[in-house]
């Protein structure tokens, strides 16, 4: 790629190798860093601190003008220029006239102004205050407080905050008048539209490691094992490991004097998912160690076990002939192995539900529920570990490093060579002889940690120290953290709003390209328009809701409110439900089905602009203050029969909360606003609005972040199409 | 013809220096890319939030001063934070992160084996981490912010001829440096 061309360069960029790497940098855009909001904010509400005090501080001009040392000057001045200023004005006035009163605005015409902003609105001459607020009308119906500074007004909503997404109208009528007593020749409009709400984030952005210095340090011999067999505390604090001699060993994590805790004939270790007990197996039994107590249990039984694992709290072990557990005090088959060839357990998932065995030279994934098995990859593949849920596991072939799920369907292929482990933040890290590599499972991230040996990588569940094996010892280190995963309700976002943008744009082609098949044909002849022309015009869109619906493939929800303007004035919106899902060989989202919802006529009316849904609450942000008198009956949610659940209705700052719900996961509900909703200057609700809603998700995505209280609307399925082309 | 964005821009700087309460406008504006810039050389998240801190409050109170050159108000803005960083490592020694970064992305055997475009990139900007910190600013202003030379020039305190030759300085480092880097296809 040597086409890089920047004029202001040409001269000192005259090779082809200087111009490829100037177009690389280029193309190298850095993630935007991460920054707290609170900081961002907070930083300019000490701003807007500091220029309060700056201008309080600052002398009025007339003031300074008249100020003794500057008087004499001031006032030769100062007659000039009112006599030129009388001069000019009168020149420009129709005989008898006055000067216009004018009221502008910075935020006019603006289209993503704060939530918390308040309204300013300049005057070019001393207005009468009581008829001025008299004179303001603000739409949507908003209760708001006064104030002034000199010439300008300061209109500020009585709950705090605007409605999110919402295209405000400030009106100063006519019969506002000057301190003269002066009246406006005609009303004056400002309008403006506020930014979305913010968006709640699943986790804290995790902060990059400032020095990601491993602290190596090493723990102890391992006396000639030749893998590293171990558990961490579920503190992150200590090692379990079992050396070379078949001794089981605890060690400190920063280093110091090892434990033993038992002495020899250790071939298998687990701790419960609960953290409080250690099982291993040890000659012909198991053995468990409960650590409140310092206690051993025994269980010796037939066939002898050779590996130890937990379902739960229940025991699981594998014996040469199959997986078994302990039910009613004996041990019972889960699923029996292959009878033909060498067949042995390699590992038992950390959920207990499945195990991987090697039959010769071939690898495969157990389900112990149905006794099923799937070969991973091919001859030769290798067993490297599980995901923390055991939902997904790692192998490794001739051609990297292999991410299956627990149907051994591959997920990914990561270009790694090694032993690998997979931490609870999902960064795979992955050791040989000469460095350690650590990359999310879906190949984002690949970064090189450090050059050197790290064999046997295991994460401790912090995900951030981990142990390994370097010569004849086992050591301790910590490893610096990945860039979190985009969430797949974020990944699927990114596409939505790239697919409004080109339809915005009126580019259908790019638009298009995010479309699958069925997409296609809901955009298609007959269907709903791509490209929405005439008048009223296409001029912005708002995502109202948005959920992850499935996984396998992962399918996506989003409700996005299409707003159309004629002038500069909101006049119409309709809503369209778009379903996205993950394309299987791409990985990225597509659209794949799109409805569209009834136009509805704005100004008319309290209208729904933000819904967010949790399991035991539905928020639903209105773009109007409300007569609160009216909440209570008007704003119900129904179940799938159509009855009505029961809710504490509360009310504040345009937002209605039902509370006390329980909402099924995967259940269907609607939320429903009737006309009798009346907002604070008396209007209804022009025409009852439903949407329907799901039972919020918990499940864990394809990326292992759980999705909580993402909304999940969609329009009224009796809702018809919209055709505008 | 004018430029539209720039005609609205010194609208806002003219409001800001009659008001200084209009600024809220001029930070909403240029918070994200001054941050940015910030955190691209300090690498560090709470140092960052510190020096964008001391760049705006800064530009606040010199609000009366500044004077409109033609150059987009941004350059000012860069120009503050050029020199509060320059200040900070003044007093403090950089963070271990940028040498770090630089030893184990740019040491070693080749990434050929591993790292895919990703990393390929990464390491460019690793390597550019490793320049000394005129020829890194300049770098990162020009192909990361994507100013002009005049604009970097005031930012830096320093002629477009002199930011010319840091930039060509860098680019003939980095080609020394990583002559088995693939290009970006």
């Amino acid at each position: 790629m040597n086409s890089y061309h920047d004029p202001e360069l040409d001269d000192v960029l005259q090779d082809d190798e200087l111009r490829r790497l100037a177009s690389m940098l280029r193309s190298a855009r850095r993630p935007e860093p991460p920054v707290d909001d609170a900081f961002r904010t907070g930083l300019r509400r000490q701003l807007m601190h500091e220029a309060w005090a700056i201008s309080e501080g600052r002398d009025v001009w007339w003031r300074r003008l008249f100020a003794p040392p500057g008087l004499a000057w001031a006032g030769a001045v100062t007659g000039l220029l009112l006599i030129a200023a009388v001069v000019v004005w009168q020149a420009g006035q129709p005989a008898g006239g006055l000067t216009q009163v004018v009221a502008s605005s910075q935020l006019d015409g603006k289209n993503s102004v704060p939530l918390a902003q308040p309204i300013y609105v300049n005057f070019n001459q001393p207005m009468n205050h009581q008829t001025t607020e008299a004179a303001v009308q603000i739409t949507p119906a908003t209760n708001v407080t006064f104030s002034w500074d000199q010439n300008t007004l300061t209109v500020q909503p009585a709950a705090g905050n605007l409605a999110p997404n919402t295209q405000y109208q400030v009106t100063i009528g006519p019969s506002a008048t000057t301190a003269s007593g002066q009246r406006l020749n005609a009303s004056q409009t400002i309008t403006f539209v506020t930014q979305p709400p913010a968006t709640p984030t699943a986790a804290p952005t995790p902060r990059p490691s400032p020095t990601p210095v491993l602290g190596e340090k090493q723990l102890g011999p391992i006396l000639g094992a030749t893998s590293l067999q171990a558990q961490w505390s579920p503190d992150s604090s200590s090692l379990y490991y079992v050396d070379g001699k078949g001794a089981l060993n605890l060690v400190p994590a920063k280093g110091g004097s090892s434990q033993t805790i038992a002495p020899d004939g250790v071939r298998s270790l687990a701790i419960a998912p609960a953290g409080d007990r250690l099982a291993y197996v040890r000659g012909d039994k198991i053995e468990v160690l409960t650590f409140a107590t310092g206690k051993t249990d025994e269980l010796a039984p037939t066939p002898a076990p050779l590996l130890v694992g937990w379902a739960g709290d229940r025991l699981v072990w594998a014996t040469a002939d199959g997986v078994y557990q302990q039910a009613d005090g004996r041990p019972a088959q889960l699923a029996p192995l292959p009878t033909k060839g060498t067949v042995e357990v390699v590992s038992i998932a950390p959920d207990g539900a499945h195990a991987v065995y090697k039959q010769d030279q071939n690898l495969f994934i157990l389900d112990l529920v149905t006794g099923k098995s799937a070969q991973l990859g091919q001859s030769g593949a290798t067993f490297q570990g599980w995901s923390p849920d055991g939902s997904q596991l790692l192998y490794s072939t001739a051609d990297g490093l292999v991410v299956a799920d627990a149907q051994g369907v591959t997920e990914t292929t990561l270009p790694a060579s090694g032993e690998a482990a997979w931490s609870t933040a999902d960064a795979i890290l992955v050791g040989n002889d000469t460095l350690l590599y650590q990359v999310h499972p879906d190949g984002s991230n690949g970064t090189r940690v450090s050059n050197g040996t790290y064999h046997f990588p295991i994460w401790a569940p912090n995900a951030t120290s981990f142990a390994f094996i370097r010569g004849g010892s086992v050591w301790a280190a910590t490893a610096p953290q990945l860039p979190p995963i985009p969430a797949a309700i974020d990944q699927a976002s990114a596409v939505v709003t790239a697919f409004m943008d080109a339809r915005l744009k009126s580019d259908s082609n790019l638009a298009t390209s995010m479309l699958d098949d069925s997409g296609k044909r809901a955009y298609g002849a007959g269907g709903l328009a791509l490209i929405v022309n005439g008048d009223p015009r296409f001029s912005r869109y708002y995502v109202l809701t948005q959920e992850m619906v499935s996984t396998q493939p992962d399918t996506a929800r989003f409700v996005v409110r299409l707003v159309l303007t004629h002038g500069k004035i909101d006049v119409e919106s309709y809503e369209e439900t778009l379903t996205l899902v993950r394309d299987s060989s791409t990985r990225s989202f597509l659209i794949d089905g799109a409805t569209a919802g009834t136009h509805r006529t704005l100004g008319k009316g309290a209208e729904v602009v933000n819904v967010v849904v949790a399991a035991d609450s539905v928020k639903v942000t209105f773009d109007s203050d409300l007569d609160p008198g009216t909440v209570a009956d008007g704003v119900v949610i129904l179940d799938s029969k159509g009855n009505p659940l029961n809710v504490t209705t509360t009310y504040s700052n345009k937002t209605v909360t039902l509370s006390g719900l329980d909402l099924k996961e995967g259940s269907s509900y609607r939320l429903v606003v009737l006309t009798t909703v009346r907002d604070v200057l008396g209007h209804d609700v022009a025409a009852e609005y439903d949407l329907d809603i799901a039972g919020p998700s918990t499940k864990k995505h394809d990326n292992h972040r759980v999705v909580v209280t993402t909304p999940s609307p969609s329009p009224s399925p009796s809702a018809s199409p919209t055709s505008q082309s | 013809m004018s430029d539209p964005s720039r005609d609205e821009e010194r609208e806002l700087v003219e409001r800001a220096q009659r008001d200084p309460r209009q600024f809220g406008a001029l930070y909403d504006r240029h918070f994200q890319q001054i941050y940015r810039f910030v955190y691209s050389r300090v690498r560090e998240q709470t140092a960052a939030e510190d020096v964008t801190s001391e760049v705006f409050m800064k530009a606040l109170k010199a609000m009366p001063r500044y004077q409109d050159t033609g150059r987009p108000f941004a350059a000012w803005l860069y120009q503050i934070a050029v020199n509060a960083i320059a200040d900070r490592y003044r007093t403090m020694r950089p963070t271990q992160a940028l040498d770090d970064f630089h030893d184990l992305s740019v040491s070693g055997p080749a990434l050929d084996d591993l790292a895919a475009h990703r990393d390929e990139v990464r390491r460019i900007w690793a390597l550019v981490e490793a320049l000394p910190q005129q020829q890194r600013t300049a770098l990162v202003l020009k192909f990361q912010e994507d100013m002009k030379i005049e604009d970097i020039a005031l930012a830096m305190g320093k002629t477009a001829g002199a930011v010319k030759l840091l930039i060509h300085r860098g680019v003939t480092k980095l080609r020394d440096e990583a002559a088995s880097l693939r290009p970006v296809e």
